[in-house]
């Protein structure tokens, strides 16, 4: 399968943090072909590929499965839902959107983000229309949707991938799904190649609301080296301050929490395979699993994070260049091949 | 009808881009038809003859265009800058998908993530100016291949049926409107009706100021779709229409008096066959009536579907709602047509 076809399948997925199942299944499904596979009882995915060497270091592979969405809070006599939002989202993306609600016994059905009418309203344009303001219309009247929906399903964005110019695709849930894609796509070109080191591979859960899935499956399985591989805000013309751009390959952090040493050897494998990318400065938390990976266990885990360049990041509609996943993939691959298992710190 | 509205909603068709609704709009009506005219405003009318021929002749329009964007300008990093075509509330865009141009480019319309924007930004909605249709483009170069200044913008939203007896899609508005005269001229009429596909109606009935020239009606009825006021932010009294209740009837708005008289035959016939209607209760929007300012006078009957969330992507209407509209339409006609008996 293709990276995009798999892409495809697991951003049609729906996982918001907490409600992972789904996604995982997909997820193992696709990482099974290369790796022994498991779902641990929260919802991670954990495959494990030997280099025939159960005492050599290993190194984890890290990408989260959840993605941002919604919590039904309450259904109005008239039908409608009120939610809270899980995870971060700008309430401003909603109005007029199409959500998918995650039934428990009755499967997913959609909603409508409704609009004060432009007839109708008083107060300006200008100010956004705050959350707790708004309610979702699924077509139903109030006992209809009560028969169907209960207080506490997940909503997400709805809609599938789709495909734009010059392989650049849009969807929901890139974020960070894609960054799977990435590890896959080097899992694929390592295929039948000597390592020095033994693999574990996670998609793990609840990234977006404290990188919690990290942290339990670091803290149990202790790896050695980890890479989180997550998204990074690529530049946009109403964001002129970001320095990451699409097309240019993956963004290799330095920092505290993106180990120099490591990411030295990952910016060497770069260079040596004629690779692109591009450099940030980390000062502090990364925002990425890589935070909560690093102090687990008892003797921590040297970590680094491999970013995507993504735009519109946490919107319907993030928007990413299908030539950096296959760039990501390749660089993490040719680090892969090459790492001895060895980093002095 | 909902297919024929699904297929109807799958038609781009921004104000003065109407060509695709119309091309359908003339296969559909063809057989049915006793007359097909064009006109240089975009206009289509289709004549077809009842078993009566009404004293002065009667009118129904709906208008084929819809609400979207032209592309203003292609910025230097290849992203197009948007020029509203009617009303639209910015607040409604960001992070909806589009369609580019006759062979509809997928693109979309969002704003920096959130994680990039202060408390303070995230309580203000980004002016229309500064919002921008992104199909992937990584230069002007790369878009201007594709793209051009004018063309027009729609909303990219698939048409599907919500929830119980409910259907959800873009440009429902007035898309339904068609349906309904669509509809009728499958049956056999009481009264000769000339049935007006309007062009450009949501710049302010530029189709419609030529199409009631042309036929100087003396009984003019307009299949609109107008808001639904009944989701929760808006305060039951400033409700105009509901959901679930019904066909609207106007009684004025700010473009027109609808005539009373003719209303009112409408509504105690509608009583007799058991057909639920509502009132339009306030005396917001304006559509296609309007321009009968222009003609000699008649007879104006205004008729609305509620649809929730109106010049949006997703607007949501009910079917039941539509079946009273098609009734009450075919009410109007014969009793436009016995007027003075």
């Amino acid at each position: 399968m293709e990276a995009l076809s798999k892409l495809k399948l697991l951003v049609s997925e729906y996982g918001v943090s907490g409600d992972e199942m789904r996604v995982a299944k997909a997820a193992r499904d696709l990482l099974a072909p290369y790796a022994e596979c498991e779902i641990d009882e929260f919802g991670n995915v954990l495959g494990r590929i030997s280099c025939g060497d159960d005492s050599a270091p290993t190194l984890m592979l890290d990408a989260h499965m959840d993605q941002i969405g919604f919590l039904v809070t309450e259904i109005t006599p008239e039908g409608f839902l009120r939610f809270i939002p899980v995870g971060g989202v700008d309430g401003r993306m909603l109005p007029g959107s199409e959500l998918c609600v995650m039934t428990r016994r009755h499967g997913n059905i959609r909603g409508i983000v409704g609009a004060v009418p432009p007839h109708l309203q008083s107060g300006s344009q200008s100010a956004a229309i705050a959350m707790e303001d708004m309610t979702v219309d699924v077509g139903m009247t109030g006992a209809q949707a009560r028969s169907v929906i209960s207080v506490g399903d997940y909503m997400c964005f709805a809609g599938d991938l789709m495909p734009l110019l010059g392989g650049r695709i849009t969807s929901k849930a890139l974020d960070d799904r894609a960054c799977f894609v990435c590890i896959l796509e080097a899992l694929r070109r390592l295929q039948g190649k000597k390592l020095s080191v033994n693999l574990l591979i996670t998609a793990t859960t609840k990234e977006e609301l404290g990188c919690f899935g990290a942290q339990m499956v670091a803290n149990r399985l202790c790896p050695d080296f980890a890479i989180a591989v997550d998204v990074t805000h690529g530049k946009t013309g109403d964001a002129p301050e970001v320095e990451c751009e699409l097309s240019k390959g993956a963004q290799i952090s330095i920092g505290a929490n993106s180990r120099p040493e490591l990411a030295e050897m990952v910016i060497e494998a770069a260079k040596k395979n004629n690779i692109p990318y591009q450099l940030a400065a980390c000062p502090a938390r990364s925002g990425t699993n890589a935070w909560t990976i690093q102090p687990a266990g008892s003797r921590g885990v040297c970590t680094m994070v491999l970013s995507l360049p993504l735009k519109y990041m946490h919107s319907p509609v993030e928007l990413l260049d299908m030539e950096d996943v296959k760039n990501t993939g390749e660089l993490l691959a040719a680090f892969i091949s090459s790492f001895d298992g060895r980093c002095r710190l | 009808m909902k297919d024929l509205i699904s297929k109807l909603c799958s038609l781009d068709g921004v104000s003065g881009f109407e060509a695709p609704v119309r091309d359908f709009i003339k296969a559909y009506a063809q057989p049915l038809a006793d007359e097909i005219v064009t006109d240089n405003a975009g206009n289509l009318f289709c004549f077809k003859k009842g078993e009566r021929k009404p004293a002065s002749p009667i009118m129904l329009c709906a208008h084929m265009d819809e609400v979207g964007f032209l592309v203003k300008a292609i910025t230097a990093d290849g992203m197009l800058k948007l020029s509203p075509v009617g009303s639209i509330d910015p607040r409604v865009l960001i992070g909806r998908r589009m369609s580019v141009g006759k062979n509809g480019i997928p693109g979309i319309i969002s704003i920096k993530a959130i994680h990039l924007t202060t408390p303070e930004e995230r309580k203000k909605s980004p002016e229309l100016k500064t919002l921008y249709v992104d199909i992937g483009a990584k230069s002007k170069e790369e878009a201007e291949k594709l793209v051009r200044v004018g063309d027009p913008i729609a909303f990219r939203s698939e048409f599907s049926g919500l929830g119980v007896d409910c259907i959800k899609g873009k440009a429902l508005d007035d898309r339904i409107g068609c349906a309904v005269l669509l509809k009728l001229m499958e049956e056999e009429l009481s009264y000769d009706t000339w049935f007006v596909f309007s062009a450009s109606e949501e710049i302010g009935a530029q189709g419609a100021v030529t199409a009631v020239k042309n036929i100087d009606p003396g009984f003019f009825g307009i299949v609109e779709c107008t808001a639904a006021g009944d989701t929760p932010d808006t305060p039951p009294h400033l409700y105009s229409t509901k959901m679930r209740s019904g066909g609207a009837l106007s009684l004025i708005d700010r473009g027109s008096v609808y005539c009373r008289k003719l209303r009112e035959k409408v509504v105690s016939q509608a009583d007799r066959e058991g057909v639920p209607y509502q009132l339009k209760l306030r005396d917001t929007g304006a559509n296609d009536a309007g321009s009968m300012i222009y003609g000699t006078g008649a007879h104006l009957f205004g008729l609305s579907v509620p649809v929730r969330y109106i010049h949006c992507a997703n607007s949501v209407a009910f079917m039941p709602d539509i079946d009273s509209a098609l009734k009450l339409a075919r009410i109007f006609i014969r009793e436009a047509g016995a007027f003075d008996d």
